[in-house]
């Protein structure tokens, strides 16, 4: 017991830690920021955006204490419950969710809001992690591959139908890491790929609903309309484009705070940062992502069983899409579709998802031990 | 520890080596994931630096016009006072009602619509639509007008529902009222709407299309100086286009000032009397100059009109008001032109005094009339009729009786036989010297829409009618029929510098600018367009006997008590024959007083009637009061 508690404080990456909690801290300042038009001081302190996102943060790190502590190669007997049970939540959201900007994507849940989509890609890393590892023999067989692939397919499908095309490229992209990292054929994979892309503009024509279809089309030649569909991205990309080096000062980018921008506090925070502390406040974001990310590669390099492996890979994968598609939407790299900044938007969801996660990497650095059980 | 270990054993069994490559395969799929992670954030970091380093400036220039709206703010428009400083315009609040797109609720709209038709009696359905085009606008915060120029007790109505019908708000504009309305239209002018058509040239000086403009007299002459300078205000605007604050402020600088050389009181009192005197004409004029300053001391056309009217003029009245055959809008006094009549007389005779053809001893006899014979057909004879056989008369008799052969000699000369038996000054010399007295060109004064008057001499026939200038023309020209035409205020001009010495007047309304506090800031000084070449012992001459044409001769009518005045009539017919010679005639006046040492110049103008018996007796009466009105 004494030895595990050594080891559970040797082998506890506070780099990993300090860098979540830098980019939290980091990510409600912003939020308090773009804030200021729609809160005043008349907010009950509790309905305002940052204390919400401080307690949501409080929540995730008590969770993630307690992942930690929690021997990572439990979770593998949980997967099959984890996994039926985010199903079924997706499915509750197609049926009853709460649509916003038109797209089904909340439940609400004990008073507040629960975007299940974002727990979904933390389970689908555990249920792909799991499964992968209990084949591991046989994972040069198409049935693993195709099974897997069906595994990460149905949740990414019923993101897919909310609609939330982000959040389903996604899924796909944690299972094509972990199933690399797994072993697959590269056979197997480069074939998916080409196939995939020779299916794709058929069935972005006959799959793809209208929304999207505008958004893409929006994305494409935002100036059409600009004070519809096409305002959030051209907004979103004069914010950026105008923090110039450093920045108009944190609250007082005009965009931000005369509302040109939209959901500012969640899926187009990162325009925030870009117009108030410029470029170089971006690059110091970057930053402490990039050493977040290098942290959870060290625990999936270092971990001693695939399991291990596999989950941080996973997770790695989940906040490294997240990030790209998140920041891509807003400089216009990438069609509009909402995900959130991982750690920086507000939201309670993806955040505790996140911290979780981050406990997770902790468990897989500090249980190296042989199992407890 | 994992590199060191396998360097100690020499063999490896096959199991090894596979996990051997399996942690090299590892390792590189590691490494490129690593790889992964810097081209993401590469090339995010890439395209933001395109965004912000390289493009930055022009996004800063975006994010600028996005969010801060210029709106001018108007300044307020110059007054107008007469000479006497007299307010003679007054900038006054209109009520129009006005709604707000953005803050009128649609789902009330039905019910609120209606209170508004009950209210204002403007029908729904219109400001439905108006109000439904701007709502979905770029700019849904500035107010629609739904109606204009309410009654004071539309608008109070309109203020105390303010806050039951959402949306619904008086707008409060400025607008011109002219205090003495059509006593002074012709010469102020008014302010309207900039139309459509002047729109594109005045788009460059800083006008809205809802922007007012000066559209006539004064106004327009002085609308620079008048409207002042639009102030600028950079209002903070948010994505609603809601107002946020104002984040700088370039104030309005507000018109200045006019002083008119206007005499409201006489402006008033001539008006009244042409008024009485005017008979059938359908147009009358009368101009009252001060002879040493140009001043335009009173200016009246008649029938004139409300300027007042064109704050809220429905097509229908303007199109009432411009197809009126009287013209109404007209300034008669300088917009048209009339054959002058025996007035033309002050120029041919001080013309031929100073030609030398004539001095004041030169008797000629009149007949009654003068014949010519055709010069190329003898049979056929010319009559040159004067208004009466008026025996042999000296250069004051002359002028005082206007006798028309006395002036046909004059300029035509007179031939006998083809033998000349008097020396005339000739069609050249006369047109020469109508020139000179600004006739033939617009006399400059600040008033738009002057006309020039025709100079006719031999080289104009040809040009314009391809025939060949006769003897005839020539004795016509003298006594201000045929082709000579000149405007009322062209005709005072002439008297003025007989009046004055020989000067001849830029004639003026506006005598300063001043400012808001009425302090001068530029005077207008008087200025003389030309001095004559005529001596001042001629235009003696010709003074004298206009004197003696109202104190013994055909301006008699004119005489004011007290007062010596110099007057000359003239009777200038015009338009068809009415059988037997006789013809309708505008009835004309001009003359100076005191004639001794003359201070104003008058003309009197009456599209129909007689010189002597209309123009001059309702000159007098001008004269008497202008006078007189002190005692």
């Amino acid at each position: 017991m004494r030895t595990e508690k050594v080891s559970y404080i040797r082998n506890f990456d506070y780099v990993l830690l300090l860098s979540a909690l830098a980019l939290v801290a980091f990510g409600i300042i912003l939020i308090y920021s773009g804030s200021l038009p729609k809160y005043d001081n008349s907010t009950a302190v509790i309905e305002h955006p940052v204390a919400r996102q401080a307690i949501f943060a409080m929540i995730g790190i008590i969770a993630m204490f307690a992942m930690s502590r929690v021997d990572y190669r439990l979770l593998g007997y949980t997967a099959i419950f984890l996994y039926v049970g985010a199903l079924a939540a997706l499915m509750f959201v197609l049926i009853a969710g709460q649509a916003v900007y038109g797209s089904r994507r909340w439940i609400e849940l004990a008073g507040t809001q629960v975007q299940p989509s974002e727990l979904t890609k933390l389970v689908l890393v555990i249920v792909l992690a799991k499964y992968l590892t209990d084949r591991q023999e046989r994972i040069g067989k198409p049935a693993v591959f195709v099974t897997s692939l069906a595994i990460a397919i149905v949740p990414a499908a019923l993101v897919f139908a909310e609609p939330d095309l982000g959040s389903a490229v996604i899924l796909v992209a944690i299972w094509m890491a972990v199933i690399i990292m797994a072993g697959a054929r590269s056979a197997h994979v480069l074939g998916l790929i080409a196939s995939a892309a020779i299916v794709a503009p058929f069935a972005l024509i006959a799959v793809v609903s209208d929304y999207q279809r505008e958004r893409i089309a929006t994305f494409l030649d935002p100036g059409k309309d600009p004070l519809g569909s096409g305002f959030n991205t051209l907004q979103a990309e004069i914010s950026i484009g105008s923090g110039r080096l450093f920045g108009k000062g944190l609250t007082h980018g005009t965009q931000t705070q005369l509302d040109y921008l939209r959901t500012q506090t969640t899926d187009y925070i990162f325009s925030v940062l870009g117009e108030e502390l410029g470029f170089v406040g971006v690059v110091v974001l970057f930053a402490l992502f990039i050493v977040l990310l290098m942290r959870a590669l060290q625990t999936a390099s270092s971990s001693r069983d695939p399991f291990g492996r596999l989950l941080a890979t996973g997770i790695c994968t989940y906040i490294l899409f997240q990030v790209f598609i998140n920041v891509g939407v807003n400089i216009r790299l990438l069609p509009v579709t909402g995900i959130p900044l991982p750690f920086i938007s507000q939201g309670g969801s993806s955040l505790i998802t996140l911290f979780i996660a981050m406990g997770i990497l902790q468990s897989v650095r500090t249980h190296r031990g042989p199992s407890e059980w | 520890m994992e590199l060191l270990g396998p360097k100690k054993r020499r063999w490896r069994s096959p199991k090894e080596k596979q996990e051997r490559s399996d942690k090299q395969t590892l390792r590189d799929k590691f490494f490129y994931f690593r790889l992964l992670v810097f081209i993401v954030f590469g090339v995010l970091t890439l395209q933001l630096m395109h965004m912000q380093l390289i493009k930055g400036e022009a996004y800063e220039q975006r994010a600028q016009n996005n969010h801060l709206r210029v709106s001018p703010t108007m300044p307020s428009r110059g007054l107008i006072f007469d000479r006497n400083r007299t307010p003679l315009v007054e900038n006054v609040p209109r009520f129009s009602a006005g709604i707000i797109p953005a803050d009128f609720p649609k789902e009330r709209e039905a019910e609120l619509l209606s209170q508004l038709e009950a209210l204002l009696h403007v029908s729904g359905a219109e400001i439905a639509q108006k109000v439904g085009e701007k709502r979905d606008s770029k700019d849904p915060f500035t107010p629609v007008i739904i109606k204009e120029g309410l009654t004071p007790e539309e608008a109070f109505s309109v203020r105390e529902l303010e806050s039951r019908l959402p949306g619904v708000e008086v707008v409060v504009d400025p607008i011109r009222r002219y205090v003495d309305g059509p006593l002074l239209a012709h010469i102020l002018g008014y302010v309207s709407q900039v139309t459509e058509d002047q729109y594109p040239a005045l788009k460059d000086k800083g006008y809205e299309l809802d922007d007012r403009i000066g559209q006539m007299g004064v106004e327009t002459i002085y609308e620079q100086v008048l409207r002042g300078e639009p102030g600028r205000n950079y209002v903070e605007v948010d994505a609603a286009g809601r107002e946020v604050q104002t984040v700088h402020e370039v104030p309005a600088k507000p018109g200045a000032g006019l002083v008119l050389s206007i005499d409201m009181d006489l402006q008033r009192k001539t008006t009244e009397l042409v008024q009485q005197g005017v008979g059938n004409s359908l147009n009358a004029c009368a101009i009252v100059m001060d002879v040493r300053s140009g001043d335009v001391l009173a200016m009246v056309s008649l029938p004139n009109y409300d300027d007042n009217l064109f704050a809220d003029m429905t097509d229908e009245q303007y199109q009432a008001l411009n197809n009126d055959p009287a013209k109404p809008m007209v300034n008669h006094c300088i917009s048209d032109t009339y054959p002058p009549g025996s007035t033309f007389k002050q120029v041919t005779g001080t013309g031929a005094l100073q030609e030398g053809v004539a001095n004041a001893g030169t008797t000629i006899t009149s007949y009654g009339s003068i014949s010519v014979k055709n010069e190329y057909d003898p049979s056929i004879v010319y009559v040159f009729k004067d208004w009466s056989a008026l025996g042999t008369l000296n250069f004051y008799q002359g002028v005082a009786q206007s006798s028309d052969v006395y002036f046909y000699y004059l300029a035509g000369g007179y031939y006998q036989d083809g033998v000349e038996l008097f020396r005339g000054m000739g069609a050249e010399a006369l047109a020469q010297y109508t020139r000179e007295y600004g006739i033939g060109a617009p006399t400059g004064i600040d008033l738009p829409g002057e006309a020039a008057g025709i100079v006719p001499d031999p080289v104009w026939k040809e040009q314009e009618l391809g025939e060949t200038w006769t003897i005839g023309d020539t004795y016509n020209f003298a006594i201000g029929q045929g082709f000579v035409t000149t405007t009322p205020l062209q005709m005072v001009g002439v008297t003025t510098a007989i009046a004055n010495g020989g000067d001849v007047m830029v004639p003026r309304v506006v005598r300063e600018v001043v400012d808001a506090a009425g302090q001068t800031i530029l005077p207008i000084a008087p200025e003389v367009a030309r001095h004559l070449s005529i001596s001042d012992e001629n235009l003696a001459t010709f003074r004298e006997g206009m004197r003696q044409a109202v104190s013994w001769g055909t301006a008699n009518s004119a005489a004011v008590s007290g007062v010596s005045v110099a007057g000359k009539t003239g009777t200038a017919e015009f338009g068809p024959d009415l059988g037997g010679g006789t013809y309708e005639s505008h009835a004309w006046f001009t003359g100076f007083a005191p004639a001794e040492d003359p201070e104003i110049a008058i003309v009197v103008f009456l599209e129909k009637g007689n010189g002597a018996k209309d123009a001059a007796p309702l000159a007098g009466r001008i004269l008497n009061y202008y006078f007189h009105r002190g005692d």
